[in-house]
């Protein structure tokens, strides 16, 4: 360690930042690591070499915007990580390495109110199986994710009907021995966008995720604020009708009891009959008129909320996850529009479609492995 | 809107096998795009009904309509150039044949005489892309893949035929949890292609996750259907256990 202030503690204080941004990235660029750490790019060159010398990061060439591209990664470690997405129709598993390349992964469709003992059964079982099919066993695991549609601390507001008094961190730790790190799709969705997807590079943003009903996360400083007991970003509790019913929360007019998959499904029944939600995305994709109007108005009350929400918060940028996001523009530009009627907006406030593969699972991966991890900071180079 | 003319229709199919009442006055209807769950205890006549589409066993009475008109279905032939594809709980497909074989197993293409083994290579890889199957080397003998490979194997063996319904008899029994979770996306990838599915099986979890509709059988005859979404575990299993009835149709 070099004496304080020293030009060899700035290159240590340096090469700590550059590993620091790979393993938040896993694979990044040279150009990518120099805009993320805000080090010239000779002295990141130069640190990438020093530490490709020590084993501890890998290069490969890739190209980024039609050039040759240096890529760096971390040394494949042996220990893996595995993350969990358990929503109201589908689960996805992913089991990665500390790099984050994925390396297996499994989604399952789940039924209408699915139980918590089949589901959380066949989710420990699909852990070990995926682990095995790596050629690993359970021990190689260092952690686990699991994004739950529910925010902790908010029991009323859960997410997936008959889990309420569920406590999946105790279930599966006893099935899989490993620790589990539980937390909201949304604050996993916006770490995943944040480090791999849209969210990247910025500092102020809103994640907006909107599937069978609505949730957010608002991040500071590129991290995630939880607020005090957990509820910053809560968009689905934001009123939006003074009169209306009441939400599970408690509350009347909440977001999430006007803008839900059900209520969609029901606008849909006397002309298209029974429609799920991800049919539904599809059909409005597809051009069916009723579809798109539906998706299209529930798009218009969401963004009323972002945009007051980015009145409050000033965001760089506003990411839109969920299943309704895989609607394009039809649920996009709505928000887009409403974001725009706002004439002290910013203009420059864009709004994006995720850009992250499974980002809830990716996401409760990340946040579990740094949970785990010891910080390389203090690792000497 | 009025609802499309089904793809199948079944009306009033009855099949005695001596004195055994197989089915009774049974009908079916099966929409494009639309997963129908059967489901029953054993010896209800889902097999038996699934046969029926298949053109093995021939219904001693009822009706079968395809697009809204009546046909038979004597044998498997018939089922194939009616569209039909099923898939049966024995595979029954040659294990020391190679992927590709297996999928166009006499169905080959061939240029001049000779078999076009890079097309049928290319076919073959994108219908099983289109199942999201992860089978890496498609010159595999059958019997070095899993049983859920084999499952998407066979599955893959119906799209060769384009067809328009599919009919599956308890594709994920025997399965693991990561194979049956294979299974499921295949029969969610199906129905995205607009095709009709039959699926026949005892897992209600399974049934509930990726049906549209869960039909009862009960002793061979009608015993309620359900909207997958809507219905509750407990609904359906009281039809299938005989404690609630549905009023007969019509």
């Amino acid at each position: 360690m070099g004496a304080p202030g020293s030009q060899a503690s700035l290159r240590e204080a340096n090469s700590g930042r550059i590993v620091e941004a790979v393993k938040l990235y896993g694979k990044i660029t040279q150009v990518e690591l120099a805009a993320a750490t805000g080090l010239s790019p000779a002295t990141v060159s130069n640190i990438v070499k020093q530490l490709l010398a020590a084993g501890i990061v890998q290069t490969s060439i890739t190209t980024r915007s039609g050039r040759r591209a240096q890529q760096v990664s971390l040394v494949r470690s042996s220990e893996l990580s595995v993350g969990v997405h358990i929503g109201r129709r589908a689960a996805e598993v992913i089991v990665a390495d500390a790099s984050y390349s994925v390396n297996a992964r499994q989604s399952f469709p789940l039924p209408a109110d699915h139980r918590h003992d089949t589901t959380l059964d066949r989710i420990a079982l699909l852990v070990a199986e995926l682990t095995e099919q790596l050629g690993a066993s359970l021990d190689d695991v260092d952690a686990v994710g699991v994004a739950l549609p529910a925010r902790t601390g908010l029991p009323a507001a859960a997410g997936l009907p008959g889990w309420e008094d569920v406590r999946v961190e105790a279930v599966l730790e006893r099935r899989l021995r490993r620790g589990i790190l539980v937390t909201s799709e949304a604050e996993a969705a916006a770490v995943a966008e944040s480090r791999y997807g849209s969210l990247r590079g910025v500092t102020t943003g809103l994640l907006v995720r909107a599937s069978h009903n609505v949730d957010g996360c608002i991040l500071l400083e590129g991290l995630p604020h939880r607020g005090v007991g957990g509820i910053a970003g809560a968009l689905g509790h934001v009123r939006v009708d003074a009169s209306g019913p009441i939400c599970r929360c408690g509350a009347r007019g909440c977001l999430n009891t006007v803008v839900t998959s059900d209520a969609m499904a029901e606008d849909l029944r006397v002309s298209h009959g029974p429609m799920g939600l991800r049919a539904i995305v599809a059909a409005a994709r597809a051009g069916d008129p009723g579809c798109r109007q539906v998706v299209a108005d529930a798009a218009a009350v969401v963004g009323g909320v972002v945009a007051d929400a980015a009145m409050l918060l000033g965001p760089e940028c506003v990411t839109i996850a969920g299943e309704l996001a895989a609607a394009g523009d039809v649920f996009c530009d709505p928000i887009r529009e409403a974001l725009a009627s706002r004439p002290l907006l910013s203009r420059a406030i864009v709004v994006r479609e995720s850009e992250c593969q499974d980002p809830e699972a990716r996401g409760a991966l990340a946040l579990a492995h740094d949970a785990v991890s010891p910080s390389l900071m203090t690792q000497e180079v | 809107m009025e609802r499309p003319i089904p793809l199948l229709s079944l009306r009033a199919i009855s099949k005695h096998f001596g004195g055994v009442e197989a089915l009774m006055d049974v009908d079916l209807d099966v929409h494009r795009g639309e997963v129908v769950a059967l489901v029953g205890d054993n010896a209800a006549g889902k097999s038996t009904l699934a046969r029926i589409v298949a053109g093995i066993h021939r219904p001693d009475s009822g009706t079968i309509l395809i697009d809204g008109e009546p046909v038979t279905i004597p044998n498997a032939q018939a089922a194939f150039s009616h569209g039909i594809a099923p898939v049966f709980q024995e595979l029954a497909l040659p294990e020391n044949l190679d992927v590709t074989s297996n999928i166009f197993l006499g169905r080959e293409h061939s240029v001049r005489g000779l078999l076009d083994v890079d097309a049928m290579d290319d076919l073959a890889r994108s219908y099983l892309n289109r199942l999201h199957s992860r089978i890496p080397d498609l010159r595999a003998p059958l019997y070095t893949l899993s049983a859920g490979q084999r499952q998407c194997v066979a599955i893959a063996r119906t799209l060769v035929a384009n067809p328009r319904l599919v009919v599956l008899d308890e594709p994920t029994a025997s399965l693991s949890v990561s194979q049956t979770a294979e299974v499921l996306t295949y029969v969610d990838g199906l129905r995205d292609m607009g095709l009709g599915v039959i699926l026949i099986s005892h897992n209600l979890t399974d049934v509930r996750a990726v049906a549209d509709r869960v039909e009862v059988l009960r002793h061979g005859r009608n015993n309620g259907s359900f909207s997958a979404s809507e219905a509750t575990y407990e609904e359906i299993l009281a039809a299938i256990t005989g404690a609630t009835r549905s009023a007969p149709r019509r």
